[in-house]
């Protein structure tokens, strides 16, 4: 989970870094910490650590991870050279390591040999039939050929088992998604918000998929769900605002003949409209009469 | 750090005093024959300073206090981490191939 403080913490460092400051080896840190995908630089910035001997002994131990690190980030990038090199290195510090295993897996997909990497995983999932990361690299595996319903079918194996994974909950609502099957989707949100109640952007995607679906009750509950993200994140998240105005626009075109309207709706409206615009004024107050112009469309008379 | 730790420290030192004196004028009242009504000034007053100058030492030197609301800016979250462990290769960024020509020198 990314917090407002480490993603400020985050940009200063890649700042600095493309001004030619120092702190690397911090901002490859904390990139493995936020698991966050900046491959190109992680390749860069890694690199020039790696190629400097000093340096790079300078690190201990950690010198493997960052060889890790940089691995990935390369095929990612498809600079695959690079890639086999690190794996290389690897393999020679750790023979008959099961994590350099799957690497090599990984390499043999960025290289785009599927029935290759499909049996490298599955031997060593016969060492290891309980590989946590080897299972989900199968499931990616299967998404990468753009066989959506095996990884369906692969995740929702791996689930059964490691119920806990809020990652690949996460991953098999995006898939759910991306086919618009939401009912499922919805599924494994829901899943998601009990088991990590207090994250605001499950909330804000499962009110998200809600509205999707559709019909007044439905709606009623995205309401909720959108509130509730505002609750947790103090307002400053704009896209359960403008989700608390879509909601109540709905609902009242919804209910537009029955004249049995829950009474708070009109004054969750208003606030949320109200920090909408204290927001926009804040900070782009240029695109003020356009928010201006999109709300007045929501309103129904 | 070093003054609040000395400040604790000193204060400690008061409340021992006051314990020390306490049982001083037990003794002294015990010599007089008096009956014991309650501490003296002297032992309210170091009480009460060795409790405040405590209380401020123990919530300084320890360190600073952490937000507890969800929505202040060490605990909001504004993303979701990427989802490394099912990351997919063939993406677009294959058809554009980093210029840069890079190599692990060794």
């Amino acid at each position: 989970m990314v917090t407002k403080t480490e993603e400020t913490q985050l940009n200063r460092l890649e700042s600095q870094l493309e001004h030619g400051g120092g702190g690397a080896w911090e901002y490859l840190c904390l990139v493995r910490k936020l698991k966050v995908r900046r491959s190109e630089k992680v390749l860069k910035h890694g690199l020039s650590i790696l190629n400097d001997p000093k340096k790079r002994s300078s690190l201990g131990h950690d010198e493997w991870t960052l060889y890790e690190q940089v691995a990935i980030a390369a095929m990612d990038c498809q600079s695959l050279d690079v890639a086999k090199d690190c794996i290389n290195v690897l393999q020679k510090r750790f023979p008959e390591s099961k994590r350099v295993g799957g690497l090599e897996g990984m390499l043999l997909e960025a290289k785009g040999c599927w029935t290759e990497a499909e049996k490298a995983y599955l031997s060593l999932l016969e060492d290891n039939p309980l590989d946590q990361v080897i299972h989900k690299r199968r499931v990616a595996l299967a998404k990468a050929q753009g066989k959506v319903s095996e990884a369906i079918e692969f995740l929702n194996k791996y689930l059964e088992i490691f119920m806990a994974d809020s990652d690949a909950w996460r991953e098999l609502a995006e898939i759910y998604i991306s086919l618009q099957m939401y009912k499922q989707a919805a599924f494994c949100y829901e899943e998601l918000i009990l088991s990590q109640p207090t994250v605001p952007l499950y909330h804000l995607a499962y009110a998200d998929v809600l509205y999707t679906l559709g019909g007044l009750e439905n709606l009623q509950a995205a309401k909720k769900y959108y509130s509730s993200t505002i609750d947790l994140t103090g307002g400053k998240n704009t896209r359960a605002l403008f989700g608390i105005c879509l909601c109540t626009s709905a609902i009242a075109q919804l209910t537009k003949g029955r004249n049995k309207e829950d009474k708070d709706s009109p004054d969750l409206q208003s606030l949320a409209t109200a920090a909408l615009e204290k927001e926009y004024k804040h900070r782009a107050s240029g695109k003020v009469p356009v928010l201006a112009s999109a709300l007045k469309s929501l309103k129904v008379s | 750090m070093g003054l609040g730790f000395a400040i604790g420290a000193f204060g400690v030192l008061i409340l021992a005093h006051a314990a020390y004196s306490t049982i001083q004028y037990r003794g002294l009242l015990k010599i007089m024959e008096e009956e014991f009504s309650g501490p003296p000034m002297n032992v309210v007053v170091e009480l009460l300073v060795g409790l405040v100058l405590c209380m401020w030492a123990a919530l300084t030197v320890p360190g600073k206090f952490l937000s507890i609301h969800p929505h202040s800016d060490e605990n909001r979250i504004v993303s979701l981490p990427a989802n490394m462990d099912f990351m997919v290769f063939n993406h677009r960024g294959k058809v554009f191939p980093s210029a840069m020509d890079l190599k692990l020198k060794h």
